[in-house]
């Protein structure tokens, strides 16, 4: 080989890379650390908090600069979701339920002018945005779902109601502002769904209800909502009838390999509060790091994390945000990922004892807000099955 | 209005505790360690930027000029006040090493007499050396006015003229100077209303960040276009040496980490005096 690879740093491959890790994580500490607490306990979505990162640039990382958007790449969308989820996962849900699954989604999918119309609002943060594609009947077999739209006059009619849809309500009685579902046409065929933007203010279409009570991402507020003879003109309509089913497959690459970074900034900063931990407490007058089993934890667990981090960044770096093509990856990333996120939170409060138990310690909250990451944007199972598929279409690996 | 900004790449402060002396004791090492810029020095980048915009309209009237001493990877330093909003950069190269207070500010005299700015506004020191006097040598060697500790900063209406607050330990000292000049800042410059340059609206506040404002997506992508000449201290023809030299470095001796619960605050003053030996 002509040149050294001892420069490569698959985690920061540019400077603007390493300058973006530098910029989002000033921020996290400085302002979305202060706040992670209380808003988790609370269950409060923070605005203002929100809307910074559009002046940040980070709302609309993925999306061309000619839409108010940063034109960087899907590495670059892993370091932010990587670094905000180290110190608020709650938080970064919400942030990744607006840039990845409505503004990437939009950006990718919608025309030119619908991409004029949403995208400068949606990447300065003036406008909050979600997705719905999950209803209360169906999951994991989103094709199964049970929206419809009809045409009527020169639009459509929407009725069904959507569920767990993050940023659905910025407060307990506001619905978000603009939101891409998931619908089909009536009596087309199960694999052909059409989509369209539906803003808030559109007769027909109300907040159901503000879920509560949830075990964690408490920061990211989740919502049921409803559709009831919602009239929607036909500019609203994303792409041809019956096409947007390629337009979810197409999103669904970024949206888990931004949910593996998500597991990793919980890994790192689990890691970092054990090893810290470790070291200063004493027991039997030892530092904690001088007993087997606690070296096991700090071990396993850093190799692990490099492991599912090494794996997400060579994968995020392989993407093509425009095109579809890596399924059996995206899947991986997250299916290792979210359980590695969660096993290293849980040795996080093992080695901290009835210190981890608590919230001033974070690992508690962090071990919480892992669970969801084997749940949403895809279940383990729903991994196990996909990458199987994309297995058998494969010979011989290579 | 043009303003040269010094900057240094320093060791990671927040992780000063991982700084190693080497075995032989000549030198500090900071292997391992990231480097960021010398925070005093983002408080001067905020100040400077602040003079040259119009902060309302987010929009920049002026020029700031990012000046390097240092490794070639200086540059990353650079680029990430580039991403702040400064229009270019000037690296001077140097071992680390081989450089002082003395040296660099020779180098900046060296840059400053070719860049002719109205102002410079710099750190009042760096968090690794310490040494607080780079910016007086600095404005000694170009025969310009030096006031330190600068906390609030007010453009007259012909730009030329400054009035400057000085933050002191015993209060607060005001004076009036004509550039150009070398400023240093304190923290307090850092404060929503510290600086007044005729063009941002009197009653604009800027909002409360630590360290300054951050490199935005955008700027990060724009600083890869802007312009960072490299030079070398014979090319601006400087040939000052070191005037200090170390002798022996030492690492402070490590705590004990013992927790001592007293019951009243005689037996504190006790404790202090006699085993904790500080009073
Ligand atoms: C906090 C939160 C935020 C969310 N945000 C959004 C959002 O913004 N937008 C959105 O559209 N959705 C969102 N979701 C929904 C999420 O994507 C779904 O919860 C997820 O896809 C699983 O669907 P389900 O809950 O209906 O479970 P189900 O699909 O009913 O699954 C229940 C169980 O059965 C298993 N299972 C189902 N089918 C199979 C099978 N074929 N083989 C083996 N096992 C199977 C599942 O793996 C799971 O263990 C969110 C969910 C949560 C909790």
């Amino acid at each position: 080989m002509g040149h050294s690879m001892g420069d490569l740093d698959l985690f920061n491959p540019t400077p603007e890379h390493r300058a973006l890790r530098q910029t989002v994580r000033a921020f996290a500490e400085r302002e979305v650390e202060p706040q992670a607490l209380a808003s988790d306990r609370s269950e409060h979505f923070n605005l203002p908090l929100f809307r910074k990162l559009g002046e940040l640039g980070l709302l609309g990382i993925t999306v061309d600069e000619r839409f108010g958007g940063a034109g960087m790449d899907a590495v670059a969308a892993v370091i932010a979701h990587e670094e905000l989820a180290a110190v608020d996962p709650g938080f970064t849900l919400a942030y990744l339920a607006h840039a990845m699954l409505f503004v990437n989604n939009v950006f990718l999918n919608a025309s030119d002018e619908q991409r004029e119309r949403y995208l400068p609002d949606a990447c300065a943060g003036r406008t909050v945005c979600g997705m719905c594609m999950s209803e209360p009947g169906a999951g994991t077999d989103v094709l199964g779902l049970a929206t419809t739209a009809e045409r009527r006059g020169d639009g459509y009619v929407l009725n069904g109601a959507k569920m767990w849809i993050t940023n659905g309500a910025v407060d307990d009685q506001t619905l978000g502002d603009a939101f891409l579902v998931y619908a089909r046409m009536k009596g087309a065929p199960r694999a052909q769904l059409t989509s369209f933007l539906v803003d808030k203010g559109t007769p027909g279409f109300s907040l159901g209800q503000r879920l509560k009570d949830k075990l964690g991402m408490r920061a990211s507020s989740t919502a049921e909502l409803v559709f009831e003879d919602c009239e929607v003109s036909e500019r609203q309509r994303v792409g041809p009838e019956g096409g947007a089913t390629l337009h979810m497959m197409r999103n669904l690459e970024i949206e888990r390999v931004t949910l593996a970074a998500m597991s990793l900034g919980i890994a790192r900063r689990s890691l970092d509060v054990m090893n810290r931990y470790a070291r200063e407490r004493t027991s039997f007058g030892e530092p904690l790091a001088h007993f087997g089993q606690v070296q096991r934890h700090l071990a396993e667990s850093y190799a692990e994390w490099m492991a599912g981090r090494s794996y997400t960044y060579q994968t995020a770096a392989q993407i093509d945000l425009g095109s579809a093509g890596h399924r059996l990856d995206s899947d991986g990333v997250k299916l290792f990922c979210a359980t590695m996120a969660k096993n290293v939170a849980d040795r996080a409060i093992q080695v901290l004892g009835g210190y981890g138990y608590v919230g001033e310690y974070v690992v508690e909250r962090l071990w919480r807000d892992a669970k969801l990451l084997e749940i949403g944007g895809g279940t383990l199972e729903a991994h196990h099955k996909n990458m199987t598929r994309e297995l058998g279409h494969v010979q011989t690996l290579r | 209005m043009k303003i040269l900004v010094p900057i240094k790449r320093v060791a990671d402060p927040d992780n000063a505790n991982k700084v190693k002396v080497s075995a032989d004791g000549t030198q500090v090492t900071t292997e391992g360690l990231e480097w960021k810029m010398n925070p005093f020095d983002e408080w001067a980048l905020e100040a400077a930027l602040r003079l040259t915009e119009d902060g309302a309209a987010k929009s920049r009237v002026g020029e700031v000029v990012l000046v390097s001493v240092g490794p070639k990877e200086a540059v990353a330093t650079v680029r990430e006040g580039l991403a702040k909003g400064a229009e270019r950069g000037v690296i001077v190269e140097g071992n680390d090493n081989d450089l002082d207070s003395n040296v660099i500010a020779a180098a900046l005299a060296a840059v400053a007499k070719k860049e002719s700015p109205d102002l410079i506004v710099m750190g009042k020191q760096t968090v690794d050396g310490d040494s607080n006097v780079a910016g007086t040598v600095l404005a000694d060697k170009l025969g310009w006015p030096i006031i330190n500790y600068a906390m609030r900063i007010e453009t007259s209406d012909d730009g030329k003229t400054f009035a400057i607050k000085r933050d002191l330990d015993v209060g607060v000292a005001s004076v009036k100077v004509t550039g150009p000049v070398v400023i240093t800042v304190s923290d307090s410059i850092l404060h929503p209303e510290s600086v007044k340059n005729g063009v941002t609206p009197a009653d604009f506040k800027y909002p409360e960040a630590e360290g300054g404002r951050y490199a935005s997506l955008k700027g990060i992508m724009q600083a890869k276009k802007k312009p960072i000449a490299e030079q070398t201290l014979s090319g601006l023809g400087v040939d000052a040496k070191r005037t200090v030299t170390y002798k022996k470095f030492e690492l402070p001796p490590a705590r004990s980490g013992q927790t001592t619960f007293v019951e009243s605050v005689e037996e504190l003053v006790e404790k202090l005096r006699t085993e904790a030996k500080v009073l």
